[in-house]
């Protein structure tokens, strides 16, 4: 019970103290107003390029856009802490590290869902999508799996931050190749059999592809299994990060590299 | 002092390795991803065009995050008010600035099309390779001057990079850098006319693929050169108010 508590308290916590400095016109441009014209540019250019329909690019989008809060948002989880000094008492915490790190994702997770719900709304009355309302559960369901995942990748990539420096390099580096590799904007069919395979490997491919099937009308279970894999990455990825966050900190103790910047 | 100023801030971004990494991968993820699209569509005659539609998004994208980021930099460095005292006017201070990010935005563009000549095999054949270098100076001078005007607006908001976030994709659309601007709905039409990046993204295209580059050309100077107009009284109007509002410092 105290750990659930630490999970999800102490990350809805964290999250709060962004509010200390960010505004509501910065949230709301940063992160409903950009995505929503990420997703146009390429609903237009999709659109040009008659690639796939609208629904291929609009689902698609819809669902990378959680990428915004959770890749930078889990990466910043930990990286802010050493910005501001406060990593130091963070690792001095009597209680388990991962779980306060992993409780970290979950708020990011849930913005996602709801950029990701907001930018589909509007991408779909902008451009004319019907959606099936028996879809919307399925989708509410792939964007809470595809954010969670992909929270998780962000605080993957949160821990290399206690070993590098430069987390936004990482993390801006990450968000520009999920636009490549996830298939969301080109068809998977068309890029490369690394790049393919790579995009398995990645939050959002398959949460994209099973939020796709529900647009389409083929129902919750077409789209189990693609869930079940992106639920498999998404674990794999809070493994990866409760592993990297216990070596790094290790090693950052060792070597008194804690709050160097 | 605009040459010095400039070489000064190209030095600068050069030393960081947020802003090296960024500029040499970003414009190759986003030039692999238009070249993908545009074969995907059997319209591998058009795969130069993409690539430099790509390479002009990150001139764009260097100008925006750069003049904002500029900024925002000199705030966390404590020296922006050492800027803004100093004895010429602003606008001569921060050009040099957003002329510098437009400068290193070049590499986006020479990189995309070295990257799509070497891996993809796409043939530089410009229709015009003449005007398309004169397009190319011409389109970094103007975003350049762009930026200015931004960065008027920057040093008032504390959350500039947040404003820099919103208008990355809008500029892109809007412009036709990769998405012609006649697939888009009419209303756009008259803000893309007044963008000098829509005019230095046709110049851009024209001078590849064919057409009337040198009216572009012209109009997206002129542009640019009314963004300096405006910019340089924009700038001196925000610097007073940020220095009777005491926000100059506020990072």
């Amino acid at each position: 019970m105290k750990t659930l508590r630490l999970l999800t308290i102490g990350g809805v916590i964290a999250y709060r103290a962004l509010f200390n400095w960010t505004r509501p016109s910065v949230f709301i441009g940063t992160l409903f107003v950009g995505p929503l014209f990420q997703l146009l540019f390429f609903a237009y250019l999709g659109r040009q390029l008659q690639v796939a329909d609208d629904r291929f690019y609009i689902v698609g989008n819809a669902v990378l856009t959680a990428t915004l809060a959770c890749v930078f948002g889990g990466t910043l989880a930990v990286g802010n802490e050493r910005r501001y000094g406060t990593l130091g008492h963070v690792l001095l915490s009597p209680r388990s590290r991962t779980v306060v790190f992993l409780g970290r994702a979950l708020p990011y997770a849930g913005n996602g869902i709801l950029i990701a719900v907001v930018t589909l709304t509007a991408g779909a009355l902008l451009l004319g999508l019907r959606i099936p309302p028996a879809a919307l559960p399925g989708l509410l369901l792939a964007m809470a799996v595809g954010s969670l995942s992909c929270a998780f990748f962000g605080l993957t990539l949160g821990a290399l931050g206690l070993r590098f420096r430069d987390v936004w390099v990482i993390s801006n580096v990450a968000v520009a190749l999920l636009l490549l590799l996830t298939g969301v904007n080109v068809p998977a069919a068309a890029l490369p059999g690394w790049m393919a395979a790579a995009g398995r490997w990645l939050p959002i491919t398959h949460a994209a592809e099973a939020a796709r099937r529900l647009a389409a009308g083929d129902g919750l279970t077409a789209a189990l299994p693609e869930l079940g894999r992106e639920a498999l990455v998404g674990l794999g990825y809070a493994v990866l990060a409760a592993l990297l966050l216990k070596i790094f900190e290790t090693e950052s103790r060792r070597t008194a590299s804690l709050e160097t910047i | 002092m605009l040459a010095v100023g400039t070489l000064l801030h190209v030095k600068q971004m050069s030393r960081s390795p947020f802003e090296i990494t960024i500029a040499l991968v970003v414009p190759i993820v986003q030039a692999t991803l238009a070249v993908y699209l545009f074969r995907s569509a059997a319209g591998s005659h058009r795969l130069l065009d993409a690539a430099v539609g790509a390479g002009l998004m990150g001139v764009w994208s260097s100008v925006l995050f750069g003049s904002g980021g500029a900024i925002q930099n000199q705030r966390w460095q404590g020296t922006l008010e050492m800027i803004m005292i100093a004895p010429r006017r602003p606008v001569l201070v921060l050009l040099p600035v957003t002329l510098a990010t437009g400068l290193t935005g070049t590499y986006a563009l020479l990189a995309t099309l070295a990257w799509g000549r070497l891996l993809y095999g796409i043939r530089l054949d410009f229709v015009h390779p003449f005007a398309f270098v004169i397009a190319a100076v011409v389109c970094v001078i103007a975003l350049g001057m762009f930026g200015l005007l931004l960065a008027s607006t920057f040093v008032l908001m504390r959350n500039a990079n947040a404003l820099a976030n919103t208008l990355e994709y809008p500029i892109w659309l809007v412009s036709g850098m990769l998405v012609p601007i006649t697939v888009l709905p009419v209303w756009t039409g008259p803000i893309a006319a007044v963008l000098p990046t829509t005019w230095g993204a046709r110049a851009l295209h024209e001078a590849t693929s064919g057409g009337p580059v040198w009216p572009s050309v012209g109009i997206c100077l002129g542009i640019s050169l009314l963004c300096l107009v405006f910019g340089g009284f924009s700038l001196t109007y925000v610097e007073r108010r940020a220095r009777a509002a005491a926000t100059l410092a506020l990072a």
